[in-house]
């Protein structure tokens, strides 16, 4: 378990961040931009090639274990889009792409001259191959006949499955029980084999309606209902639902 | 212990060279050209933002046919308008809106990490990726609103909708009273991202 995973409801934790900008350093536009450009050139997608020399995967599921895998102190102290930082520079170093050497040692020339321009160098159809990314998407929608476990109404047990590295579970919900609120059509694949976490494949996906009350009796707000949306493989029948192995 | 909980002194300037640095390396490395960067960053200044979500949302309020149709089927719906392409793109493959109505109102989170979605509401501010956010909106949603000055008697039920797999979510505010005799361009001004969340209300 990580702390990361289990952020809903956490108590004595003061107020909330109301500021309504979506990067607060000019320096976080980059590592977005860098991060949405290796999305777009990953290997996995059906989209033309390009002269990019980049020949791996890269998607939010990547970000994201980058994220979860931080010891839950340095989750907490790193903003937002330090942590992307981080992981992607980590992503860049660990595939063989660049080295942490020639990385500090050109961030200590950039340090020194923070003006210093950047390269100029690309093929122009690594550029149409992103913003044709942007366009089409990557649809985790699958087609192929499914038939749902579950219909609208049914009462469910939420797995408690072992994560180890990455999971799209929100860690309050396991054990909880919820009702289904909508069977989404068709099946959807997530963005990688989440192990013994259990997704990847193409599978049903329901949002399911909880009461607060249950998930945390006498400390939730009255008259309010939170929703998720979960893959099959996290969703059991109120008498089997799945425990950890 | 208490290493664990310091920063740079220097920490924006570094983060700023080191960033440079990597976008420098990708370059000269062929990864990326010189203008990858700035076409993600052009993309969602003319494409992809809230300024699509406010076209929906003002449509919504003076065609409740529309609005019920976008509620039903978020896609479709969308694609009747004439917004650019890609509202199917990119973190927009499968949305889902949420009306508010008297007595209702919906709220948008991401316990996990930050799904947002993109082509109608372009990225995520701040408030919207804050652990204490996450954490709190969770477990008492209407203290969280009454912090960004939206209050919410106990007489209305908030909905939360979690966005943990991959459907992308947002919200129609009601139409604000005594806007009557505004036009839809008008009204697209009184829209805001945090509206289309839930944290506020248009006004």
């Amino acid at each position: 378990m990580k702390l990361q995973h289990y952020l809903g409801g956490l108590e004595g934790l003061g107020p909330v961040s109301t500021e309504t900008r979506v990067f607060v350093e000019p320096w976080e536009k980059r590592i977005f931009g860098i991060h949405t450009a290796m999305m777009a050139l990953s290997s996995q997608l059906p989209l033309p090639v390009t002269p990019s020399t980049f020949s791996t995967v890269w998607t939010w599921a990547d970000l994201r274990k980058g994220a979860e895998s931080l010891n839950p102190f340095d989750y907490f102290r790193f903003r937002y889009y330090e942590k992307w930082l981080g992981g992607i520079c980590g992503y860049f170093i660990a595939h063989g792409y660049i080295t942490a050497e020639e990385l500090d040692a050109l961030t200590e020339d950039y340090y020194a001259e923070p003006g210093k321009a950047l390269p100029s160098a690309g093929e122009e159809a690594i550029d149409a191959r992103i913003v044709q990314y942007l366009v089409d998407g990557d649809s985790p929608k699958r087609e192929a006949a499914v038939s749902h476990a579950f219909a609208v109404g049914e009462e469910i047990v939420v797995c408690d499955v072992p994560t180890i590295e990455h999971t799209r579970l929100p860690g309050y919900l396991r054990n909880k029980t919820g009702t289904v609120e909508t069977v989404y059509e068709g099946a959807y694949t997530y963005l990688c084999d989440t192990g013994p976490d259990g997704i990847g494949a193409a599978m049903s996906v329901y949002c399911v309606r909880f009461d607060p009350a249950t998930i945390w009796p006498g400390n939730a707000e009255p008259n309010f209902a939170i929703y998720a949306d979960l893959y099959a493989h996290y969703v059991a029948a109120r008498a089997s639902a799945r425990q950890a192995a | 212990m208490a290493d664990q909980f310091k920063y740079r002194e220097d920490r924006e300037a570094y983060s700023a060279a080191r960033v440079r640095a990597l976008e420098a390396l990708l370059i000269k490395k062929g990864i990326i050209t010189d203008r990858s960067v700035d076409t993600v960053l052009d993309y969602f200044e003319t494409k992809m933002g809230p300024f699509n979500g406010a076209k929906i949302v003002a449509r919504a309020w003076v065609d409740h046919a529309f609005k019920e149709r976008l509620v039903a089927d978020t896609p479709a719906a969308i694609a009747e308008l004439a917004l650019p392409e890609g509202m199917a793109g990119a973190e927009g493959e499968h949305m889902r809106a949420v009306a508010n109505a008297p007595g209702v109102h919906n709220l948008i989170i991401c316990t996990l990490c930050s799904c947002y979605p993109w082509p109608v509401l372009g990225l995520p501010p701040y408030w919207y990726k804050d652990p204490t956010f996450r954490s709190r909106a969770a477990r008492e949603p209407r203290a969280v609103l009454k912090e960004f000055g939206l209050a919410v008697p106990e007489s209305t039920e908030v909905k939360v909708w979690d966005s943990s797999a991959q459907i992308r979510w947002f919200v129609v505010p009601e139409r604000p009273e005594g806007t009557e005799g505004l036009s839809e361009a008008e009204l697209e001004a009184l829209v805001t991202p945090e509206a289309m969340m839930g944290v506020a209300g248009a006004a």
